[in-house]
This record gives structure tokens, C-alpha cells and sequence, in this order.
């Protein structure tokens, strides 16, 4: 219909209007839509191919630290992506909508289909057809034994194989199995929707904590103590337990044989003393990797360990203006490691701030700047960087691990280079100037927890399960109908005959129901014979 | 023995099971060869057996089928007149059988180096990629050596032992890793539970996607019959074919489905939660999704079986992506990659 025809055309009919709906049926269309299989398939491969990009893009969920990395490195496409949600692609907009929509979806799927289940459930087997022999499975066969016998011979069989039985009239019998394969989907389906639900438990009043804890310190649990907590949006501040932990010894192997695999870790352990709640007795665990410690309902995982190198910072009198075991968080395989070491005991623009590395094994010569070669505290090294001014400009909150050099001034040596402030256990460095001196007393390790509570956790796993064992159900029964109808007849020498039509009929492909009319029609045939 | 002197012997075994593949390639390639009409023959009968084969494909879409249709879907046999092939060729039966016992063989040696490895490094073998690789195709052959004989799958041979060997190529050359123990997250009979039933998955899938994308070809030509029928007309009909697809594809499903599961109660144990949308696990996810819309296109009324194959053959290269890229490449770091490359 592409020509244009100038003469008008007389409408003989009026153009086809959809049918007025009103906004009812508006909507009781749009629910019809949204719960049909096809819509079911669409948002199925809709929600595969948008979870993509979480794999794609860095997310803020799992690594932040990259996130912010990737925003610095493309200037133009980031903040774009960040803005469409790329970086939080499971909690955005459009992810959610996706999955929201799927989840009513499936609502609106088992409700119908549970009532017509149910209903199934307690109907009968339907009637026998005229001539099952047109089913699509079937076999016959002739026999001298009466109609009655044959009925009962096959109810017999039928009902052994599980199916359940039932004759509309004298001549016929109507079998149907595998009810539960239509149970097992239900099932199925509705332990999906426990899952979402636990998942949204977990979310709404889960929480979790991390913390780092050097060796020979004691961890109170309390909102306030980690180092970051972060609550769903319905937990109870109230019910975060009050256990006392401490780490007495964090273990860490490495493998020390040279090869491709040098270096790596073999074993971490936590040896700590734990306390259910101040004043309680103190009991020895050990917390390691897989093997989480419970405790009033929360978990302690160990998901990391490091450093904490024990710094002394006096002024140029010998007063000690700071002294702690300060953690350095690892950067790489070798736990080459970075942190900071804030002096906030003096006066605001007199303030120091040290920043760089811990080299557990050093690389001696930092021809390629500062490395370790084995994480393994083997021949431990600090090397830092000094800057003075004010630490916190503006009061403003900043991260332990970072140093906020806007109003800092490096400090540098006479000649006007930068101090590199580099010690090896027990020394100590003399900051010129008279700013006084660091030293690097020795070296611990901390372990870094992670305390989780997620009350959502059962109830997704028990769905899980669920899931499974409905969907075997569901993918391994067939659904089928198997009838078996007689006829008298007179056999070719005029004796009495009865002529036995079986039928079989399966929703899908299935092989297996051939079996079973064989079986039905071989008793037959030889029960009934025999008499 | 030593541990190094076992990992040779495992190295060994695997390069031994690579030549024995290699023969059998070549047998399963004689078998398929042997299968095609001779060429004459065909011609004169081509037009004719083109038609019938056209119509006998459409009726066991929907049409009847009685037992013995059913009978020679199992057997694997070509319906009947697809090309009045008659019985299969003596030639033909006995390259199969012997490419069948030379995958048994070769199975037999690569399962045997995973054992091997596996005593050398004390765990279960497959903590870096050159060992999961190997492990997940000795998993194939086995599902292969198991389902074969008795559903006459010798045509399916080349399909298999061809992929098989790619990968095996792959994973002595570029992602051969030495023997070395485990790091402490990968310290759990949770990640042996779930490893093994992802390997048992993604066997039955790649059973599922050879067989489907063999029922794409065989449909194409009961569909368009060619005027020279060949080897494509003398394997099972394509609605046999389509249904021994959804069958594999559907335990895979479930095997995936308790993967899925197992992955996140190790994951809880590792890392404090079960479910955080790390590469792995949205990868883990995707395939489950589309496998599930697979399903659901094959109840769905009026979707073509075309169609679901396609959806189904989506969800296969999901499982490729997810064990070469989101394991090799650097954009998809998360927690898992623990692969030692
Ligand atoms: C969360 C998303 C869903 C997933 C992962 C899912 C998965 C599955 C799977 C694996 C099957 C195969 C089991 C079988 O064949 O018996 C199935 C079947 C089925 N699903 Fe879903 N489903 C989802 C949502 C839905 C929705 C929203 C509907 C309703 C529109 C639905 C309706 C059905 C029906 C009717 C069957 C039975 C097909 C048959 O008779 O074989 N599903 N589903």
C-alpha cells in the first residue's frame, strides 16, 4: 500500500477500532500480558543479558577502590555510565525493574495455575475416547478372556505403576499419572519466590561489619567499633551482639619453594580468644578461611590479613607524640602495603603526616620504586614520605588509610629533596629540622574480619533446595493418560473374542510411555490368556 | 613416588590420550563418511526420498508416532525415508564402533591423568585452569563413553572428540600450569561438591549444544531438501534429534541449578556472603537464566523448537564465555580469580 490515491475512497465500512476495553480491561490486559509465558521467556533472557555489565564494569558492591580507578581514567564515558547505574548495575533502576517485573510475573503465573492444580488434583481421570487405538501411543490385541476380566486385569496394572484409575462405563477404563510432575513446577516456582523473599530479608535486616585487629588487641563488638558497618535499613542497633575478641596470633603460610606458584598463600589461621559478651568466659577459636566463627547470631569471617608495623613518632625532646601498631593494607601478591601514620598530637599547621610503603621482604635497591619480593615478613622494611601542615582541613572527616595533602608541604632535606624516611625494625630516622625522629619498634600482623548477619539466609537456602527437588520433580515425571477400551467380537473360528484397544497420550515427547502400554498390553496378553 | 614424578606420569597419560583422540577422530570421520549414500545411488532416488523425508519430519513434529518410531528415535536410527538408506553400512557400523572403542581408551587416559594430578597436588585437581579445563573435558568424555553405545550416538563422535581435543590442545600449550597446592579459599568440600556438579553440567550441555546444533543442520535439509543427500540425511530424524537435546539440556539444567546452589554455600563460607553478584557468580546466573528461558520456549505455544535451540545454543556459549573469559580477562576480576594464570 504504497500508491496514493487522490479520489477519496467511500467508506463502506468503518476503520476496525479496538474493542473498548475501558480501564478495567485496560489493565486486566496488561495482567494478562505480564503473566504470560511469553513474557515469562522474554524478561528470563531480558534479566541474562542485563546482568552483563555487572560483570563488565567494575561494581561498588565488590571493589569501590576500582570503580573510583575507572572514573579517573575515562573522564568523558564515566560519569555517564556512573549515571545510568553501571557501577551498581544489581541495584539499579532498570535491573530492579527487570527483576520486579518478573517477580509478579510469576505470582500472577502460580496463583491461577495452583487453583487449577488443586482442582486437577481431585478431578478424575477424564474418559475413555471411542478408539484409543488412534492415540499416539497404543497397541490391541485379541483375547478369549471376558471384557470384565480385561478391564480388571489393566486397573490392576495401571494401578501398581501409580497411576490412578477410574471407568466412566463398563467398557473402558481411564488411567492418569504423574500428578506431581505439575506439583513439582508449582513447587518450583514458588520457591523462587522464596528465594527473592530471602534475599530481600537479608537485605532489609541484615548487617555486617569489617574490622581490622592487629595481634594482642582486643576487638568489642559495637556499632561504633568497626572500622565500617554497614546496616540494612531495618536492623535493630539494639541487637548487634556485644562479644569481646582477641587476636592472639594471625598465622599466614606462604609457599617458599621457587616456581610459577613462589609466593603464594597457603594458609591463613586466626588464633584468637572470644568472649560472648564483656565479662564472659574467654574461650581459644580459631577463625580461618571457610571455617567462619558463630557467635550470638552473627558469622566472623577472616577475609584478610596484613601488616600493622609499630611506629614511634617522637618530637625533637624524646616526648612520644605517637605510638601504635598501625595497619598497612596489601596491594599486591608480595602484601606490598600502603598506609599512613597521622601525628595529630601537635599543633594544627605543625601537624605531621608520614605516608608509604611496608615491604615485608624487601626488594633492596627500590630501583623500580619500592617492592617486596616475598609477603612474608622475611626482612621487613618501612619506607615513607613526611609532610607537615594541617591534617584535617576543615574538620572534615577523611579514611585512616589516605593523607589529605591539601594543606600539607612535603618535607624536604637541606639540599631540598624529599626526606624518604627508610627503616628496617629497630631503627630509628632523624627528621631534620628538629621535628624529631620516627622509629620502627618491630612488626605484627593483623586479621581482618568481616562480621556478617543475614536472617534471610535460611530462608533462601531452604528455597533452594526446594527449588531443586520440584524441579527434578517437574523435568523427570510425565504427565499421562493411558485408556483401555473392549469390544466384543467373534474370533475367525466364531468363538467368542474380546477385542482390547490401548491408548497412551503424553503432554511432551515421552518415550517412556510406550513402556508402559507395552507392559499394560504383555499383562494382558498373558494373564488373560492363561485362563 | 614423588609428587613430581606423578604429575609426569599425568602428563604423560594426557598426552597419550591426546593421540588416541586423534585416532578416534579420524575413525568417527571414516564412520560418517561411510554413513553417505553412495553418490550414484542417491541421485537417482534423490527427488523421490527428498519429499517423503519432508513430510515424515513434519509428521513426527505433531503427527502419530508409534512404537516402533519411538523405538528408532532410541536407536538413533534415520527415519524412515530419509533417503531409503536402508540398514547402515557394515563399513560404516564397524568405524564406529571402533572410534567408540578408541574414545573409551582415550577417556579412559585422560581421566586417569586427572586422577594422577590430582595425587600429585593432594586435592581435588582443579584449582587453576589448565586442571579445570582438562577436568571438565575428561567430564564430557565420560558422559559421552556412557551415553553412546547404548543410543547408537556414533555419529555424534566427530561433534565431541573435535572440541575435545581443541581443548586439550589449548591446555598443554597455553594454560599449562605445574602441579602446586591450593590457596586457602579453594580449601573446601564445598568447592569439590560444586565443581564436580558444574563439570557434570557442563558436560550434559555440551552433549546438548553438539546434538542441537546437529538438529539445525539435519531440520535445514528436511526443511530444504538437497538434491545430493549425504551424510546430514543419514543421522536421527530432527524431531528425535530436538528431543535428545532437550534431554541432556535438561539435566544440565538441574546440574547447574545445584551448582548454583553449592557455589553459594561455599561462597557464604569464604567470603561471608552467599550471593554478592561477583563476575563468577553473575556469569553462573546468566547461564541458569537462559537455560531456564530455554525451557520455558520449548512449553511456550507457538515458539518454534528452531527458535528454543537457538536460545539453548545462547546458553551454551554463556558457559564458554564463563569458563575462558570471565576466568582469563582482566575486566572481569572479582573474587574468583583464583585461576593461576
Ligand atoms: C523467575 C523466573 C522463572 C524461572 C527461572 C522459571 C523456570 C522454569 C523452568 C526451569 C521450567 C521447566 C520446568 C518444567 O518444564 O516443568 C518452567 C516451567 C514453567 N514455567 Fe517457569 N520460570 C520462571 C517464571 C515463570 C513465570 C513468570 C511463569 C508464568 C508466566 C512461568 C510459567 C511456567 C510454566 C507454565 C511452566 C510449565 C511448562 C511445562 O508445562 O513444561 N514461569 N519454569
Amino acid at each position: 500500500m504504497t500508491s496514493t490515491d487522490t479520489r477519496t475512497p467511500r467508506r463502506t465500512t468503518p476503520e476496525p477500532q479496538p474493542p473498548d476495553l475501558g480501564v478495567l480491561g485496560m489493565l486486566r490486559w496488561a495482567w494478562r500480558q505480564l503473566t504470560s509465558m511469553r513474557t515469562a521467556l522474554f524478561l528470563l533472557l531480558l534479566i541474562s543479558v542485563a546482568a552483563v555489565p555487572g560483570s563488565i564494569f567494575p561494581q561498588r558492591n565488590i571493589d569501590p577502590g576500582r570503580v573510583a580507578d575507572y572514573l579517573t581514567r575515562h573522564q568523558s564515558s564515566g560519569p555517564w555510565l556512573d549515571r545510568l547505574g553501571f557501577f551498581d548495575v544489581f541495584s539499579s533502576p532498570w535491573f530492579s525493574a527487570i527483576y520486579l517485573l518478573l517477580f509478579i510475573s510469576l505470582i500472577g503465573c502460580i496463583v491461577p495455575r495452583a487453583k487449577v492444580h488443586l482442582k486437577a488434583l481431585r478431578s478424575r481421570p477424564p474418559r475413555a475416547p471411542a478408539r484409543p487405538e488412534r492415540l499416539e501411543h497404543h497397541a490391541s490385541l485379541t483375547t478369549s478372556a471376558a471384557p470384565e476380566q480385561v478391564l480388571a486385569t489393566a486397573r490392576e496394572v495401571l494401578a501398581s505403576r501409580r497411576f490412578r484409575v477410574h471407568s466412566h462405563d463398563a467398557a473402558s477404563v481411564s488411567a492418569e499419572s504423574g500428578y506431581l510432575r505439575e506439583t513439582g513446577n508449582l513447587v518450583f516456582h514458588v520457591a523462587l519466590t522464596g528465594i527473592i523473599v530471602g534475599m530481600a530479608v537479608g537485605h532489609l535486616f541484615g548487617w555486617r561489619g569489617d574490622v581490622i585487629v592487629p595481634e594482642g588487641q582486643k576487638f568489642a563488638s559495637s556499632i561504633s567499633t568497626y572500622n565500617t558497618f554497614s546496616p540494612g535499613p531495618w536492623v535493630n542497633p539494639a541487637r548487634i551482639p556485644s562479644f569481646v575478641l582477641t587476636v592472639d596470633k594471625m598465622q599466614a603460610d606462604f609457599i617458599q619453594t621457587p616456581g610459577k606458584t613462589f609466593g603464594q598463600p597457603r594458609d591463613f589461621i586466626a588464633h584468637t580468644t572470644v568472649q560472648a559478651r564483656p565479662g564472659a568466659a574467654a574461650v581459644p577459636e580459631q577463625i580461618s578461611v571457610n571455617h567462619p566463627l558463630s557467635i550470638d547470631g552473627a558469622d566472623v569471617f577472616l577475609l584478610g590479613n596484613g601488616y600493622t608495623p609499630v611506629i614511634t613518632v617522637r618530637d625533637a625532646q624524646g616526648e612520644v607524640l605517637y605510638h601504635d601498631a598501625t595497619p598497612f593494607l596489601p596491594q599486591d601478591q608480595t602484601y606490598r602495603s600502603v598506609g599512613v601514620v597521622k601525628v595529630s598530637a601537635l599543633p594544627a599547621p605543625k601537624q605531621l603526616g608520614l605516608t608509604g610503603f611496608f615491604l615485608p621482604t624487601a626488594e633492596p635497591t627500590f630501583a623500580n620504586g619500592p617492592a617486596s619480593v616475598f609477603p612474608d615478613a622475611l626482612d621487613p622494611e618501612l619506607a615513607l614520605s613526611v609532610w607537615e601542615g594541617t591534617l584535617f582541613p576543615g574538620g572534615m572527616p577523611q579514611s585512616v588509610y589516605t593523607l589529605n595533602t591539601e594543606a600539607m608541604k612535603q618535607v624536604t632535606k637541606p639540599d631540598g629533596s624529599p626526606v624518604l624516611v627508610r627503616l628496617k625494625p629497630g631503627q630509628t630516622y632523624e627528621l631534620p629540622g628538629d621535628r624529631g625522629s620516627v622509629t620502627f619498634d618491630s612488626v605484627k600482623r593483623f586479621a581482618g574480619l568481616s562480621v556478617r548477619h543475614d536472617p534471610g539466609e535460611l530462608i533462601a537456602l531452604v528455597s533452594a533446595i526446594l527449588t531443586t527437588a520440584g524441579l527434578i520433580l517437574a523435568l523427570t515425571l510425565k504427565r499421562r493418560r493411558v485408556f483401555v477400551r473392549v469390544r466384543q467380537a467373534d474370533d475367525p473360528d466364531g468363538r467368542a473374542a474380546t477385542v482390547v484397544s490401548i491408548g497412551g497420550l503424553s503432554k511432551d515427547s515421552d518415550a517412556g510411555l510406550t513402556a508402559v502400554i507395552q507392559a499394560v498390553h504383555d499383562r494382558l496378553a498373558e494373564r488373560t490368556t492363561a485362563t | 613416588m614423588t609428587p613430581e614424578t606423578l604429575a609426569n606420569l599425568a602428563n604423560n597419560a594426557l598426552y597419550s590420550s591426546m593421540v588416541v583422540f586423534t585416532l578416534a577422530m579420524l575413525a568417527f570421520v571414516a564412520h560418517l563418511s561411510a554413513r553417505a549414500p553412495r553418490r550414484a545411488q542417491a541421485r537417482a532416488s534423490a527427488r523421490t526420498d527428498a519429499l517423503v523425508a519432508a513430510g515424515v519430519g513434519a509428521a513426527a513434529d505433531g503427527g502419530t508416532r508409534d512404537a516402533r518410531d519411538v523405538a528408532r528415535d532410541r536407536a538413533g536410527e534415520p527415519a524412515p525415508g530419509s533417503a531409503a538408506y536402508g540398514p547402515e553400512s557394515l563399513r560404516s557400523r564397524q568405524w564406529g564402533s571402533i572410534g567408540l572403542t578408541l574414545t573409551y581408551l582415550a577417556t579412559l587416559l585422560l581421566v586417569g591423568s586427572v586422577v594422577l594430578r590430582g595425587v600429585a597436588v593432594a586435592r581435588p585437581p582443579w584449582g587453576n585452569m589448565f586442571e579445570f579445563a582438562t577436568a571438565a573435558v575428561a567430564a564430557v568424555g565420560v558422559a559421552y563413553s556412557v551415553l553412546a553405545r547404548r543410543n547408537r550416538w556414533e555419529w555424534l563422535g566427530v561433534f565431541i572428540v573435535t572440541p575435545i581435543l581443541l581443548v586439550l590442545g589449548l591446555a598443554v600449550t597455553v594454560l599449562y600450569t605445574e602441579a602446586h597446592e591450593l590457596m586457602p579459599a579453594l580449601k573446601s568440600y564445598w568447592l569439590a561438591i560444586h565443581v564436580t556438579v558444574a563439570f557434570l553440567a557442563v558436560s550434559l550441555f555440551t552433549l546438548g549444544a553438539a546434538v542441537g546444533a546437529v538438529y539445525l543442520l539435519r531440520r535445514r535439509r528436511e526443511v530444504r531438501p538437497s538434491a545430493r543427500p549425504g551424510v546430514i540425511e543419514s543421522l536421527p530424524s530432527a524431531a528425535a534429534l530436538e528431543r535428545t537435546a532437550y534431554s541432556l539440556n535438561m539435566g544440565g539444567f538441574i546440574l547447574w541449578t545445584f551448582t548454583l546452589i553449592a557455589g553459594s554455600i561455599w561462597a557464604k563460607q569464604a567470603w561471608g556472603a552467599y550471593w554478592q553478584w561477583d563476575p563468577k557468580e553473575v556469569w553462573t546466573f546468566v547461564i541458569w537464566a537462559v537455560y531456564a528461558a530455554y525451557m520455558h520456549s520449548r512449553a511456550t505455544a507457538g515458539v518454534d523448537a528452531r527458535k528454543s535451540m537457538y536460545i539453548a545454543l545462547a546458553g551454551y556459549a554463556a558457559v564458554i564465555i564463563n569458563f575462558t573469559a570471565v576466568n582469563l580477562v582482566s575486566t572481569f576480576v572479582g573474587m574468583h580469580n583464583y585461576s593461576g594464570m
